[in-house]
């Protein structure tokens, strides 16, 4: 019991801090570009997504944080499930695995339904980089134009702020 | 103070290093960058390849890695320092380091390392530029 709770204790400040790290990004800035490819291989760029409200999952198959907070995830997209399909919104998995069946099977296992997308760089990233990503688990929400409406928000936090903008 | 003493739900076993034990990146770094590790072996026990000079056995988590750990690490004297390292998070979420860890301890290496990287590669290493592998 007492080393259940220093494990809580533990992740409970991991997260605290992931939500409060520093980033090289601000509200207001331009999501930075995204060329990459796909879980299926194909070539995927963030600007294909002009026109969307799009939450930005940096997660891994390795992160516990982010797999926990996957059915969450899963739980918002299914209430705008309209938005998603009249193309009002959309969620990207951006994985920072190295190996491409490490990825997978957590995608087939979680069952996660948006697209995924990664350079299979691990902690070396560019991406990652250019997004100013301290610690996983971490996100962006970017408006209809690109620009960035939240950094890192998680929870109801997260909720509100898709929901706001989308109403 | 937590850190060294952890009971790991991912793995279920009871794994202590001591702060002696830990060795700052900044020491790593320098060792490599000076040329001192004749007497160092740098294994990755995480998901990527990425200290200079480092061998890679693959992630701690797998059976395979811990049995190429001790295929590695086989013929090694045991007072040969062994550092290793994992860095996809921090320690007490990390998967990959207490049973590589555990292991050295049963091998009898008394010069056994756990590099410190409190938060995780990027920031603790790749941010500092410290020295990588070539691509």
């Amino acid at each position: 019991m007492k080393n259940l709770s220093i494990i809580l204790l533990l992740m409970f400040g991991c997260f605290i801090k992931a939500n409060t790290q520093s980033s090289t990004l601000k509200v207001g800035d331009l999501a930075p570009q995204m060329d990459v490819f796909d879980i299926q291989n194909q070539p995927f760029s963030l600007a294909q997504l002009k026109g969307k409200v799009v939450l930005i999952d940096f997660w891994a198959s390795w992160c516990t944080a982010c797999m926990k907070e996957q059915p969450l995830l899963k739980k918002l997209y299914h209430e705008l499930d309209e938005e998603v399909r009249n193309g009002r919104f959309e969620i990207i998995g951006f994985s920072l695995d190295k190996k491409k069946e490490n990825w997978q099977r957590a995608v087939d296992r979680l069952e996660i339904p948006w697209p995924q997308v990664s350079d299979l760089q691990f902690w070396k990233s560019p991406i990652a980089k250019a997004y100013g990503i301290q610690m996983l688990a971490f996100n962006v929400v970017i408006d209809e134009n690109g620009k960035i409406l939240g950094i890192n928000q998680h929870g109801e936090d997260l909720e509100q702020l898709i929901k706001d903008h989308l109403n | 103070m937590f850190l060294l003493s952890i009971n790991s739900n991912a793995q279920d076993v009871k794994t202590h290093w001591t702060a002696e034990q830990l060795m700052s990146p900044d020491t790593l770094a320098k060792r490599i960058q000076n040329h001192q590790t004749e007497h160092l072996t740098i294994v990755s026990v995480g998901y990527d390849d990425i200290i200079a000079g480092g061998v890679y056995v693959g992630a701690g988590e797998e059976e395979a890695s811990i049995n190429a750990l001790r295929q590695l690490l086989q013929k090694t004297p045991k007072d040969q320092e062994v550092v290793i390292y994992c860095g996809c998070c921090p320690f007490a979420m990390c998967p990959n380091i207490r049973a590589p860890f555990q292991l050295l301890q049963e091998m009898g290496f008394k010069n056994a390392k756990l590099l410190n990287l409190k938060q995780n590669i990027k920031a603790d290493w790749l941010d500092h530029d410290y020295p990588i592998k070539d691509e």
